[in-house]
């Protein structure tokens, strides 16, 4: 399949000199058109910093990232958010909502600057058809601060998709959820992945990086393994996270 | 423990704790120096007036003292301690030299006199009673503070030569504003130069107790008919208010500074102490959850202020010890020192210390917001959202109009209005502060400025007063008036002196101007002038005197006959001691106090011709130049105001500039969040920027808005009690429209923009992840 993103040889260092710490230690990784991978691994290995470093949100110290070819460090700022609008979305841990806005109007954030070739009332019904999708229609005037955690973090969703990206990155999308609300969020994202997104989820969770077709395991800022998931296609979540478990066990994470 | 936390917590806002300590360093600076230069001016004033013996009640008249007549008029009134009649030998300014200065143009009536010897002493500026020896010469200090005098000059008075040996400050004609001024001279010289020039009797009076009011006293006198043709008798009190205005003016304005920059000091840390509980929201709920009491949270934050507020307002103080001395330089020249230093220091301590305890208050009653956080709201959520109607219903998906960053900032504004609120209030009082100080100005400046204190409008006054055949002498010169075709208009007014009958049944003197007094109108507080001859318009003191108001009627005894008149006009007075009235009915009395001819040109740039001409031709008469005399009486107070409205300007620029800096660092600090969440969502630094912009663009327009329209209307209030100070009541400020609607905004917008910019620079160099990650 055709790549879409693609790191190589990413060092990413924080700290003074004398004092620094590799967060990303030449890092590569590339994830094709439509793929759905998940990054696991131990707190501090580095799995947010790839995700950041990858979007193009957090810069590196060196290496390289494109984007559908496009050298990411060679973009300037205008460019790079054109982008990041355009075609990614991002999930995050705990949904990142600004309190001042309604749900629908949190939802339509992304797309209201330059409404993604769509006209007003497009907007609207997209947003509404994404809601509905997700479960939130009734919700789209309440407050952020009247809504469950779960409520909010399919609204989170529902915003990253707006613009119909071609890549969501998600950081614990459902680490802030219950067993229940995390079910049904992944459901979601894998009926969307169905359509055609590709994903990058970080996470700790053994279900949640079954739903992926391949899992990267990092380790002090080094991908120490991948795993393919393809060959488990028909199995069922449980014994594809089984599977996980086993391999995780077996490179020490 | 506290000690470690403030210093982290400065070290962390250094550009925040820097504007709070100057705010209120500023705030303690002024307000020490107030109360310090107002307990200085009191205690000055007091001082020299105890040294100088001043009168209790001062007469003026020209000619001859019955003495046995006044004798007995003392010996009767059992509260008079003292009585003597100075002589004051009125000399024409021409006849003046000082060095190479003459007095010829000078608006001053100056003479001579020699010392007294019961009181009403001229101290010299070593604090003593100066003597002169013949010779000598000693001069006013408004000489010496005009440059017009040195020590050791040269003089000569009516070609007599003198020596200037010193100057003195006169309890009762020290201020630019009291129009006559004496030369102390030896008792010799004096009488070489009597036949020189134009003798006044000043008949002062000494009580025993001051406390009983002189208008009993002044009825007395005028009842028992002493001499009484000079311009109306001045009491001890007012010579007290004449010394304390000129630098009075200066703690006025002051004072009126302090408060705004108290104000503002209040807002911002209102406003960082919100900004600083905002952000500290979640760990406040943490301390509260793990059990912390209120009090004890509240401890770190009253430590940090605490000390921040203690070491600036210290500060403050020292500061205002060290500007006392240049600022108090005025009043130790023109009234000494005051008996101790002691209280000065006192107050200034106390009013820094009040700056101190009310900051202190301040900030606990703020702080007593932590108990209304819920431990577990904030951990979740943070700070709460303010309820806003008008927020709820502007909404992002509706929104037709504006564009989305210019959206966002306009919801930001309308979700947060308390904190809006701060840079709204600042906003208000910078344009405030700018502009009332230059409309001040300008209502002074106008030419319609006197017709607010009793002078119409004129260019040349003649006045004609403490001479015989008033009348006579008045007619000659309205009557060549009528033929010189230079003058444009001109009118007679004439005083006389009328009985009153008050509604008791007793009688009253009442001076009343009459003629016609629609050439020259002044402006009336309330009414209008006399148009019928039933009809009188009284001064403010009058009004106030009588407890009547326009429409009620008084009783004058005209030609031996009982009149009634109805107030048809209230008005404010300056010259003749403000108890005036005006009215429009004809007398045959000939004893006419005095007769004033105000006169404009067709051209009035002959006016310093016709002046001469006018001079020249009735040398009994005072001819004046209008411009000159107000240049000359407020032309000290009008550059005061000029140099306190240049630095109003810059007050207000720097105010606008440190308060918007501050506000916006501040916000983006406590924004950081959100703008990370716009930045993962594409949004480019510039379009946050803009956000930014529009908040700061829409708070601007509204609170300089609000600003000028508060500065054109209550502030028009606060200039009536400043003008007021020179006798003005009630006036109507002249708004230069250019500077008040053009200038003032645009150089706060340019402030405004600048700081934003300047403020918000932080947004580019915010990254997604240090604010977003897991």
């Amino acid at each position: 399949m055709e790549n879409l993103l693609t790191g190589k040889n990413i060092m990413k260092i924080f700290g003074e000199k004398g004092e620094e710490i590799k967060a990303l230690d030449n890092v590569s990784v590339s994830i094709s058109k439509g793929e759905f991978a998940a990054v696991m691994g131990a707190s501090g290995g580095g799995k947010s910093t790839l995700l950041f470093a990858l979007s193009g949100m957090d810069d590196i110290t060196s290496g390289s990232v494109k984007f559908d070819g496009i050298e990411l460090s060679g973009l300037n700022e205008k460019q790079l958010a054109d982008i990041r609008r355009t075609k990614m979305g991002f999930i995050f841990q705990q949904p990142t909502m600004l309190k001042n806005l309604n749900l629908l109007d949190n939802i339509i954030l992304p797309v209201a600057q330059n409404r993604a070739g769509m006209s007003a009332v497009q907007v609207k019904q997209k947003a509404r058809m994404l809601m509905k999708k997700t479960g939130i229609d009734k919700l789209e005037n309440r407050d952020i601060t009247e809504v469950s955690g779960g409520q909010l973090q399919r609204a989170g969703i529902c915003r990253a998709l707006m613009s119909s990206p071609e890549i969501l990155f998600a950081d614990e999308p459902t680490g802030a959820l219950n067993s229940k609300a995390s079910e049904e969020i992944m459901d979601l994202l894998s009926e969307i992945n169905n359509e055609g997104t590709a994903f990058l989820l970080v996470t700790h969770d053994v279900k949640v990086a079954a739903r992926a077709s391949r899992v990267l395991f990092m380790k002090d800022g080094i991908i120490i393994s991948e795993m393919q998931l393809d060959k488990f296609n028909n199995h069922s979540i449980g014994s594809r996270a089984d599977s996980i478990l086993i391999h995780a066990q077996k490179i020490g994470i | 423990m506290y000690g470690k936390i403030i210093r982290n917590d400065i070290r962390r806002s250094k550009l925040i704790t820097a504007t709070i300590i100057i705010f209120i360093v500023l705030a303690s600076l002024l307000t020490s120096l107030a109360s310090a230069l107002s307990i200085d001016l009191i205690g000055a004033i007091d001082n020299f007036m105890l040294q100088a013996k001043t009168p209790h009640y001062m007469q003026m008249h020209s000619g001859e003292v019955n003495l046995d007549r006044l004798a007995e008029f003392a010996a009767g009134q059992k509260n008079v301690e003292d009585y003597q009649v100075s002589e004051f030998l009125n000399i024409e300014g021409a006849e003046i030299g000082i060095g190479e200065n003459t007095l010829a143009g000078s608006v001053q009536d100056n003479g001579l006199t020699v010392q007294n010897s019961g009181f009403d002493f001229l101290i010299s500026l070593d604090g003593g009673i100066a003597i002169p020896s013949d010779g000598e010469i000693y001069v006013p200090v408004y000489y010496m503070r005009e440059g017009i005098a040195h020590k050791g000059d040269e003089a000569t008075i009516c070609g007599i030569p003198f020596k200037v040996a010193g100057f003195i400050r006169d309890s009762q004609m020290n201020p630019a504003m009291i129009s006559s001024k004496r030369f102390l001279v030896s008792r010799n010289d004096f009488e070489k130069i009597r036949e020189f020039g134009r003798l006044e009797n000043m008949i002062e009076f000494r009580f025993i107790d001051n406390s009983v009011p002189a208008t009993n006293f002044e009825t007395a006198y005028m009842d028992a008919g002493i001499e009484a043709n000079g311009p109306s008798s001045i009491t001890y009190a007012l010579f007290k208010i004449a010394n304390a205005s000129t630098d009075g003016i200066m703690i006025a304005v002051l004072v009126l500074v302090s408060i705004l920059v108290i104000i503002v000091t209040f807002l911002c840390i209102r406003f960082t102490l919100l900004a600083k509980i905002e952000e500290d929201y979640r760990e406040i709920g943490v301390m509260k959850a793990i059990g912390m009491r209120v009090s004890d949270i509240k401890k770190l934050y009253l430590a940090k202020y605490g000390a921040i507020a203690a070491a600036s307002s210290l500060l403050g103080f020292f500061i205002s010890r060290i500007l006392l001395q240049p600022l108090s330089d005025n009043i130790r020249l023109y009234m000494g020192k005051s008996e101790s230093a002691f209280p000065a220091l006192m107050g200034g301590l106390i009013g820094s210390a009040i700056i101190f305890i009310v900051i202190t208050l301040y900030v606990n009653k703020v702080l007593s917001r932590f108990r209304k956080i819920s431990a577990a709201q904030a951990i979740r959520f943070g700070a709460p959202r303010e309820k806003s109607k008008s927020s709820n219903a502007f909404v992002l998906s509706k929104n037709q109009i504006f564009s989305c960053n210019t959206f966002l900032g306009i919801k930001d504004i309308l979700s947060r209005k308390k904190l809006y609120i701060t840079m709204f209030l600042v906003l208000v009082v910078s344009s405030f502060i700018m502009v009332v100080p230059q409309n001040i100005y300008n209502t002074i400046l106008s030419r319609n400025f006197m017709t607010y204190m009793g002078i119409g409008s004129c260019y040349m006054r003649i006045d004609i007063q403490q001479t015989d055949d008033i009348p006579e002498k008045t007619s000659s010169i309205a009557a060549e008036m009528a033929q010189d075709k230079n003058i444009s208009k001109y009118t007679v007014l004439t005083s006389l002196l009328f009985d009153m009958k008050l509604d008791d049944g007793t009688v009253k003197r009442l001076k009343v101007e009459l003629g016609d007094h629609s050439l020259f109108p002044i402006q009336y507080s309330k009414g209008r002038a006399p148009e019928s001859e039933t009809e009188i318009a009284l001064s403010k003191l009058n009004m106030d005197d009588l407890k009547k108001n326009t429409g009620d009627k008084i009783t004058l005894i005209v030609d031996g006959q009982e009149k009634q008149f109805t107030i048809c006009g209230i008005y404010s007075d300056i010259t003749n001691g403000g108890r005036t009235a005006k009215a429009v009915f004809k007398s045959q009395r000939s004893d006419v106090l005095w007769s004033v001819i105000p006169v404009e040109f067709h051209d009035n740039s002959l006016t310093e011709i016709e002046i001469e001409k006018y001079r020249t031709l009735y040398p009994f008469a005072k001819v004046s130049n209008i411009d000159q005399y107000i240049d000359q009486s407020f032309g000290s107070t009008i550059l005061a105001i000029r140099k306190v409205s240049y630095t109003s300007i810059a007050a207000s620029v720097l105010l606008t500039i440190l308060v918007t800096l501050l506000f916006m660092k501040m916000l983006v600090t406590k924004d950081r969040y959100p703008i990370a969440v716009l930045k993962s969502l594409g949004f480019t630094c510039a379009e946050i920027r803009k956000q930014y912009v529009v908040r700061s663009i829409f708070v601007l327009i509204f609170g300089v808005a609000i600003g000028t329209v508060l500065a054109n209307t209550l502030g028009e209030l606060i200039g009536v009690a400043l003008i007021s100070s020179f006798g003005a009541s009630s006036f109507h400020f002249e708004v230069n429209p250019l500077f008040a609607y053009l200038f003032s905004p645009v150089v706060i917008t340019a402030c405004v923009y600048t700081a934003t910019i300047f403020g918000i620079s932080d947004i580019d160099l915010l990254l997604v992840s240090d604010h977003i990650k897991e």
